[in-house]
């Protein structure tokens, strides 16, 4: 499989009145062609900053610091010399209006909750038919991006709100959504393209945001937390259709979850992030039969088994640091919690490759075994001072 | 029916037991305040049988469910009774003064939401920046600064010191400068463009000079209130995750903005603009006084003072009306814009 997007040295900040958040931190990876990446962490690891990085969504105080995104396209690549290397374009070098005519048609996205993801006072049709009428514009006159609005400014929209039957979407778009509402399996299309977001479901919503998303035919899909807010059968379905649709137009999914169970399930290749960095990916089997981490380990240990009764899970201790740039440590970020941490932890960590050419982690495991004359004990001064975040000091 | 139509269907009907209820209060308050009106009109050394016949005259010795009926019906037919003291009939006086109220509460609401909405909303988009400071130091001012110091202000510098505008009055109504239009296009002469419209341009132009400076009076804290209103209301849409959802679509700013986040902000504006609209109808008093304008609020002033109660109730019974239909009206905006209230 051919690679989509390359990641590489991704880093995104904000700069908030508390300080420095380092939300995203040299994250590198590869989306394939067709292929299902997932990316796993807990909550504030840094998992939908990256996500919105990638749409150029991230919105002041937050800033893309450095990296670069290669996007295969061959045509931005012959408009955009400067920014290609080969058939890949650097969108961080590309104008902005640029990157927002790749949303829609390159980029979609879907939220993780569909209700407060819709806008309560157009009916769910009226906002496909937006999707596919942005498109269709903009497909009709390429050059010029004025032509995505047509000149919709505050004018139109008064006449809008005044005069009913007036809109901008036309009968075509319309038609459209009722076609893409049908292929996400939402019962009765014609009916519900006129209804508001508040009469529909949860799980319909859910399925009428991927149909939003499908309107501009994107080649990467990026679902952040898809089936968090779903009830469990719901969030089956849902897994269900996003394969389905996979697999019947060959895009690419970035999912995003903090659910290892759903991963399992749907990917084909996975990154573990905590902490704004990647610090284990690798195939599905490299990285759930064989992790090298111990956080990554530990996240596999806290699953539940069915197979295994041992009687308790086993949680990671502690909590995600707080990502401020002035209280990180210097060395590796999980070391205050991570049972196995040693001297060399206290240390930064670059990713090494574990055997295999896909699997790699960010940890010294990677290349020694662990040795228990080395461990950062709890009496151990260097210890606390990387739980204490003043790993610099030490 | 439409569920929109049965929405304005009930809407209306409360509306018309609003009235009902004005109408009674007035005539209530009648009962609870000093001060008979016999009092104003008979001379001071005037016999009890002088008094007697004079509230007879009046109708004030009939039992007062008989006069609260007796009201009612001359409302149903159009009547408001005749004033005590001038003794000519009130409701073509009331409506008379009705216009100059109406332009006045129009214009000010029409300046205050054309200027007001796409400032909040520039202040919202360009957050922390100097358009964002100027119109937030321009509401601050606007709310904190008293309309009659305003008005005079406005007369001295702009209508005394750089004479652009008059100093006050309204020789010339909307209506008269409209009625030059259809007297020149009227239905008899065919609806052709006309030709000589220089009568009208010449009567619109002075009505425009006239109300400009009493609706800047009347508006500006109108304008400041709701330039913050649309201004939070918009950073608080912004923030939304439909308006992270609208831009991952790939829709332009613009699209977002007033299709989607602006929508959403204007429900609470509308609201706000209708009751402020509603308060303008009865509330222009002291700027009436100010560019001596002649409308519904002067009118009241006198009357009380005079304890002229058919003129009192009539004025209020139209200005609560207006109060009304402004509401109605809002409501059907309302729903427009917000669809869930139909469920």
């Amino acid at each position: 499989m051919r690679d989509l997007l390359r990641v590489e040295g991704l880093s995104t900040r904000f700069f908030t009145g508390e300080g420095q958040v380092n939300a995203v931190e040299s994250v590198d990876f590869t989306v394939r062609r067709g292929e299902i990446l997932g990316i796993v962490g807990e909550s504030g690891s840094g998992k939908s900053v990256t996500a919105l990085s990638l749409l150029d969504l991230v919105e002041s105080p937050g800033e893309v610091t450095a990296g670069q995104l290669w996007l295969r396209d061959a045509d931005l690549a012959d408009e955009f010399p400067e920014a290609a290397d080969g058939s890949f374009v650097d969108l961080r070098e590309l104008p902005e209006r640029v990157r927002r005519s790749l949303r829609g048609p390159t980029f979609s996205m879907i939220f993780q909750d569909p209700m407060s993801s819709f806008n309560p006072s157009l009916t769910v049709g009226e906002q496909i038919a937006e999707a596919v009428e942005v498109q269709r514009r903009a497909n009709a006159n390429p050059r010029s991006t004025r032509s995505r609005t047509e000149g919709y400014g505050l004018g139109s929209y008064v006449v809008d709100g005044l005069l009913p039957n007036r809109d901008y979407t036309g009968e075509e778009s319309h038609d459209r959504a009722v076609e893409l509402l049908e292929r996400v399996g939402i019962p009765d299309p014609e009916k519900r393209v006129d209804e508001y977001p508040h009469e529909f479901s949860g799980g319909m919503l859910q399925r009428a945001m991927i149909a939003q998303a499908l309107a501009g035919e994107p080649d990467l899909l990026v679902a952040d937390e898809p089936t968090t807010a779903l009830d469990v059968t719901i969030q089956a379905q849902i897994l269900e259709l996003l394969r389905d649709i996979q697999a019947d137009r060959e895009m690419s999914i970035l999912l995003i979850t903090h659910d290892l169970g759903v991963i399992a399930r749907m990917c084909d290749r996975v990154a573990v992030m905590y902490a704004g960095q990647i610090v284990e990916r690798g195939t599905l089997e490299d990285v759930f039969d064989d992790p090298v981490h111990p956080y990554t380990e530990g996240l596999i240990g806290s699953i539940p088994d069915l197979d295994d009764p041992a009687p308790r899970l086993q949680p990671i201790e502690g909590n995600v640091p707080s990502l401020l740039d002035d209280e990180m440590p210097r060395g590796c970020y999980f070391a205050d919690r991570c049972p196995k941490a040693m001297a060399a932890c206290l240390e930064p960590q670059a990713e090494r490759s574990v055997g295999g050419k896909e699997h790699a982690a960010r940890c010294v495991l990677v290349d020694s075994e662990y040795d228990e004359r080395d461990a950062l004990s709890e009496d151990h001064p260097e210890h606390d001072a990387v739980a204490d975040g003043r790993g610099d000091d030490a | 029916m439409g569920s929109f139509g049965r929405f304005l269907l009930k809407r209306s009907l409360q509306g018309v037991v609003v009235i009902l209820g004005v109408i009674s209060v007035l005539f209530a308050l009648r009962y609870v305040t000093p001060g008979s009106p016999v009092d104003f009109i008979a001379p001071l050394d005037a016999s009890d049988a002088t008094r007697r016949r004079i509230a007879e005259s009046l109708g004030l010795n009939q039992p007062f469910y008989v006069q609260y009926g007796d009201y009612v019906v001359s409302l149903l037919q159009g009547e408001m009774g005749y004033s005590y003291r001038s003794r000519t009939a009130v409701a073509p006086r009331v409506f008379a003064k009705l216009p100059a109220t109406l332009e006045l509460a129009v214009a000010a609401t029409v300046v205050a939401v054309i200027l007001s909405i796409p400032l909040g909303v520039i202040s919202a988009t360009r957050r922390h920046t100097g358009p964002d400071y100027a119109a937030t130091v321009f509401s601050f001012l606007g709310i904190s600064t008293p309309n009659f110091w305003l008005g005079v202000m406005l007369v001295i510098l702009f209508a005394v010191q750089f004479g652009v505008f008059p100093t006050s009055g309204r020789p010339v109504g909307l209506l008269d400068a409209l009625g030059h239009l259809v007297v020149i296009a009227g239905p008899e002469r065919g609806w052709a463009l006309p030709l000589n419209v220089g009568p009208f341009l010449a009567a619109m132009q002075n009505w425009l000079l006239h109300v400009t400076l009493p609706a800047i009076t009347l508006g500006t804290y109108f304008t400041a209130l709701i330039t913050r209103l649309t201004r939070s209301g918009m950073l608080d849409e912004l923030g939304q995750g439909y308006v992270q959802a609208a831009r991952a679509k790939g829709l332009p700013t613009t699209l977002v903005r007033y299709r989607h986040a602006l929508r959403n902000t204007l429900i609470p504006v509308i609201t706000v603009v209708g009751l402020q609209l509603g308060t303008l109808i009865g509330g222009a008093v002291i700027t009436e006084a100010v560019f001596d304008w002649p409308g519904l609020g002067s009118l009241i002033i006198d009357a009380i003072n005079n304890r002229d109660w058919p003129l009192i109730q009539g004025s209020l019974v139209v200005i609560g009306a207006g109060f009304v239909v402004v509401n109605v009206v809002v409501d059907a905006l309302y729903v427009r814009l917000n669809p869930r209230v139909l469920e």
